[in-house]
């Protein structure tokens, strides 16, 4: 080959790499780390971003400068030289690119270990999925419930996840860990938070029509915050009266699908909770009884315009008694005696 | 056959048989109501004997149907018919060529064995279905230009990207390649057809059936199939109807799939010209070889994981019923023990197609011949070994996953070992940049970046992070758009004189190109970054952030979508009115290309003599293969392109 060919290929190729550089460095291709795991999945990623902007450049490089050194001149019909092979070539590229993938196999191999190591005190999370809500339950604080994860900062969790029904995926991007939860299995998923704020819960498993509203939240705080919400939280369930139904509506994930003003959720899958009077009616029960009967038996009434078999049948036998009164205490609407006849 | 008289072709069996006993659609529309009528009896009089009620139910019946139905048709429209004759002891003649060769445009909606004439009755389906999927896909996109729901309903949104890849990975990128194959390998080989033409005509009419069947559930009451086309239990044990659709389509592609290749299985195996040993055959047939043996290996594991979800729905068996002591899980392993190799089905062949062009337009041998070929079967063999990273976040077993990443990130190697000996190939050679070319070169970009994105998705600890995000989406679309979709592209354009006799617009070409090339990086490119930033897969709904990127993802996409029509225009103008092709436009060396454009019914009139390698460019007086000279054609014989 010419010098004049290689400091051409050489320049095509650092233009590449300079365009593939800026491309990775302009944008923000990762959320923010939240985690320590995620703080070495970013490790990982400029790894195999080092590896492919080289990948990158060289092929890039080599394709235009065929294309403009070996555009045929117009009325050249002629051939190119006959040349089969070159065997050192040949295992040239056959070893470099075994040895980049042994790298980043290597590499990725310890990052899994580290990243599934749940050191021997972590925090316990069960976590319960359903079509189209979470459920979070800490087993050491009191049996605590949550719609929503509060996990505190810099200590190592571990969630032990199962589902209801069908299969589910917990997400957190800023964790930048994922695990399936699937119908029979008990999955893990190891998380130390490392940075205080709040950050969405996302299903990424398709699990039927509300699954792209199957969210939640996780909520990082400070150790002594996270102690102060676990006492608060477990006066507040057990104290009967709206704060309890509000709390088991939060705990329960209702908020994910139905929309209710005073618990200011928003869900669009199932009807609302603001008219359960006209349903009731239509359904031909007195109001606290059709909101028992929705909650444990939800197929026996569906409001028109909702398919059936969507929303879990077994709250009856999940949620204690008591805490499906104060539920059906806090969704009876106050107006329900005004409008009576 | 070469005794036989060319009227002789296509007038033996015209007896006057009454127009509802001829084979056509006339038969097969009611031999599809009479098989309704037997299959639906049946149902009936077993739920009678059994006392359930009520007897006609709507979900049994169509599920029965899903079977019944197509047998009708393919009765009907007479792909049994020989089959038959031999089985009731009528008269058969074993060398009976009466449907082979297309002398009208009628031609290609009848049963035909001519391995030509299904070549292009593939290529036609396959635009079909690629039109129907891209229009279901535009719908997706329209929907996901804005946060929030606008035009249409969760359900039905997850329907329309399950249609949209079942369409496009079953009955557009899997056959288009068996399509094109159909055509130009018999003739690569120098062989005057498939091995089985009678099961080859079987093959392609199979292929309708799955289609018509997942775009029919469409309209089924309840929405079509919402699983995605990975259809995981036992969410899809528990859906609507439509979901039966999906377990039935499959089988139908799936059985096209298998035949096709058992096919070309033995057409390679036993019908090569004399002299073509296997390190003189095109990297065509190589790369269909390795092929086929993937489909016939891998296929019927994708046919019985829809058989046990569709068990599991109406036979209440407890495959993945996870209270019953069913395994949730085995529905994955299964699933991808035939949709990983699935990936190199779509992307080999296309392989093949790329050796042949980027040699042909660059005028030089193709760099490395033999660890070409072995690369394909080193693809081969890592590929049935690679399934479960599709599970690295499924919970699986723990243990599997480091392996499974080490033979996922080894198959770059031989992936590698192509693409480095591509770009050797054009090195120093004599570059046309003609539409097959350019899409060559688009592939060579596209497909590189898919691979790099697939590095990034094989180590472990990434892919926890990337799994079932947007990334996957954008990687995907880079394999199998910017990857085996435009190697498709490539090889209609590159062998569209060989098969119409017409040279297509080479203008129009380009800029069809440059259209696709251009829409398909907007599109794409951005889903990488929303992908990883936190936009999960499969959602109807998104958050407000990713707002912008969607909206301009989806301009994009119909941008995209519009590129077709330039193409749709160009073949059927091109077809009808373009220049007429000389035999060997390209100048090329292989077979195809040494006999006339299109070629004669039987393809040769002498069997060739293969004398060299397939890619001796340069060489200076090197030849591939020998013909006779041809006798004077006929001109009815000539096929109506």
């Amino acid at each position: 080959m010419r010098r004049g060919a290689i400091v051409q290929l050489l320049v095509l190729g650092l233009l590449a790499a300079g365009f593939a550089t800026a491309v990775a460095l302009l944008f923000d291709w990762l959320p923010e780390p939240a985690s320590r795991q995620a703080g070495r999945i970013d490790f990982l990623y400029w790894l195999a971003t080092g590896i492919s902007i080289f990948v990158f450049a060289v092929v890039t490089a080599v394709m235009i400068y065929s294309i403009v050194h070996f555009r045929v001149r117009p009325g050249d019909d002629t051939d190119g030289p006959p040349i089969h092979g070159n065997t050192r070539l040949e295992i040239a590229w056959t070893l470099i690119p075994t040895l980049l993938v042994i790298v980043i196999g290597v590499a990725s191999a310890i990052v899994l270990s580290q990243n599934s190591n749940a050191g021997s005190n972590p925090l316990i999370v069960k976590v319960t999925a359903q079509q189209f809500s979470w459920q979070f339950a800490y087993p050491h604080n009191g049996n605590v419930r949550s719609a929503v994860l509060r996990l505190p900062l810099n200590r190592t969790v571990e969630l032990q996840m199962e589902t209801r029904d069908v299969i589910h995926s917990f997400w957190v991007p800023e964790f930048a860990q994922k695990q399936d939860v699937v119908p029979g299995l008990v999955t893990t998923l190891v998380i130390t938070p490392d940075r205080i704020g709040t950050y969405p819960v996302i299903c990424t498993e398709l699990c039927g029509l509300g699954h792209a509203v199957m969210r939640s939240e996780a909520i990082v705080m400070s150790a002594a915050g996270f102690e102060a919400w676990v006492k608060g939280n477990a006066s507040a369930v057990s104290g009967g009266g709206a704060a309890a139904g509000k709390a088991v509506f939060a705990a329960q994930g209702c908020g994910a699908c139905h929309t209710f003003k005073p618990a200011g959720a928003t869900g669009k899958v199932g009807p609302g909770l603001d008219s359960l009077f006209k349903d009731a009616q239509l359904a031909g029960l007195s109001v606290p009884d059709f909101i028992r009967q929705s909650i444990v038996d939800p197929n026996a009434y569906v409001s028109p315009g909702f398919p059936k078999n969507v929303m879990p049948g077994n709250f009856g036998s999940s949620v204690p008694k008591s805490q499906l009164d104060a539920l059906v205490n806090y969704l009876i609407p106050p107006t329900t005696k005004v409008v009576s006849p | 056959m070469t005794t036989a008289a060319p009227a002789d072709h296509h007038t033996t069996e015209a007896p006057r048989r009454n127009i509802l006993l001829r084979p056509g659609f006339l038969r097969a529309a009611w031999m599809s109501v009479l098989f309704f009528g037997i299959g639906a009896g049946i149902m009936v009089v077993v739920r009678y004997l059994e006392g359930w009620e009520p007897l006609w139910k709507g979900d049994v019946i169509t599920t029965v149907s899903l079977t019944m139905v197509p047998l009708g048709f393919l009765a009907g429209i007479g792909v049994f018919d020989y089959w038959v004759s031999y089985a009731i002891g009528r008269p058969t003649k074993p060398d009976d060529h009466s449907s082979h060769g297309a002398y009208s445009w009628k031609d290609y909606f009848k049963v035909n064995t001519d391995h030509k004439v299904i070549g292009v009755q593939y290529l036609g389906t396959n635009l079909f279905f690629l039109l129907a999927g891209g229009l279901v896909a535009l719908i997706m996109r329209a929907e996901l230009a804005r946060p929030g729901m606008q035009y249409v309903d969760p359900q039905t949104y997850n329907g329309l990207f399950s249609v949209h890849a079942a369409l496009l990975i079953f009955l557009v990128i899997v056959p288009a390649f068996a399509g094109l194959a159909n055509y130009v390998l018999p003739l690569m080989i120098g062989a005057p057809d498939m091995a089985f033409p009678r099961l080859n005509a079987l093959s392609f009419w199979l292929l309708p059936m799955g289609g018509t069947i997942m775009l029919a559930s469409l309209v089924v009451p309840g929405g079509p199939f919402a699983t995605g086309w990975t259809g995981y239990a036992p969410l899809a044990v528990h859906q609507p109807l439509g979901q039966v659709f999906f377990n039935m389509g499959v089988q139908w592609a799936g059985a096209s799939s298998i035949m096709t290749a058992l096919n070309f299985l033995v057409t390679i195996i036993t019908m090569r010209a004399p002299g073509m040993t296997f390190w003189r055959m095109p990297l065509l047939v190589w790369a269909n070889f390795t092929t086929s043996l993937l489909v016939v290996l891998a296929t019927p594991f994708i046919a019985g994981s829809q058989f046990f979800v569709m068990f599991d729905r109406v036979m209440h068996t407890n495959f993945f019923n996870v209270s019953e002591g069913g395994y949730t899980l085995a529905y994955q392993h299964i699933f991808w023990f035939y949709s990983h190799p699935a990936v190199y089905i779509m992307v080999l062949p296309g392989f093949g197609i790329i050796s042949e062009v980027i040699s042909i337009h660059s005028r030089k041998p193709v760099f490395g011949y033999r660890l070409m070929a072995m690369s394909l079967l080193a693809i081969l063999v890592l590929g049935f070994s690679v399934w479960a990273h599709h599970m690295f976040v499924a919970g699986m077993a723990p243990w599997l996953r480091v392996p499974m990443m080490v033979t996922t990130l080894l198959i770059a190697v031989p992936t590698g070992i192509k693409v480095f000996s591509w770009l050797a190939t054009m090195w120093e050679g004599k570059l046309h940049f003609t539409t097959p070319m350019l899409f060559v070169l688009g592939f060579l970009s596209m497909f590189l970046l898919g691979g790099l994105s697939g590095i990034y998705l094989g180590s472990v600890p990434i892919d926890i992070h990337a799994s079932d995000t947007y990334f996957v989406v954008a990687h995907i679309h880079y394999v199998l758009f910017g990857g085996a979709l435009f190697t498709i592209f490539a090889g209609v354009y590159h062998w569209f004189p060989k098969m119409t006799g017409r040279m297509y617009n080479e203008k129009l070409g380009k800029l069809h190109f440059w259209l696709t090339f251009i829409g398909f990086n907007c599109t794409f490119l951005p889903m990488h970054l929303i992908g990883l930033q936190g936009m999960p897969r499969r959602v109807a709904d998104y958050a407000p952030a990713f707002a912008n990127w969607n909206m301009f993802i989806s301009i994009s996409s119909f941008a995209l979508g519009a590129s077709t029509i330039v193409f749709l225009y160009n073949v059927v103008v091109s077809w009808r009115f373009g220049e007429r092709a000389p035999g060997n436009p390209w100048n090329a060396l292989t077979i195809e290309w040494l006999v006339s454009s299109p070629p004669p019914v039987f393809n040769f009139d002498e069997i060739p003599q293969v004398v060299g390698g397939p890619y001796e460019y340069g060489v200076p007086g090197a030849r591939h293969a020998i013909l006779a000279p041809a006798r004077e054609p006929v001109p009815e014989e000539v096929p109506a392109g």
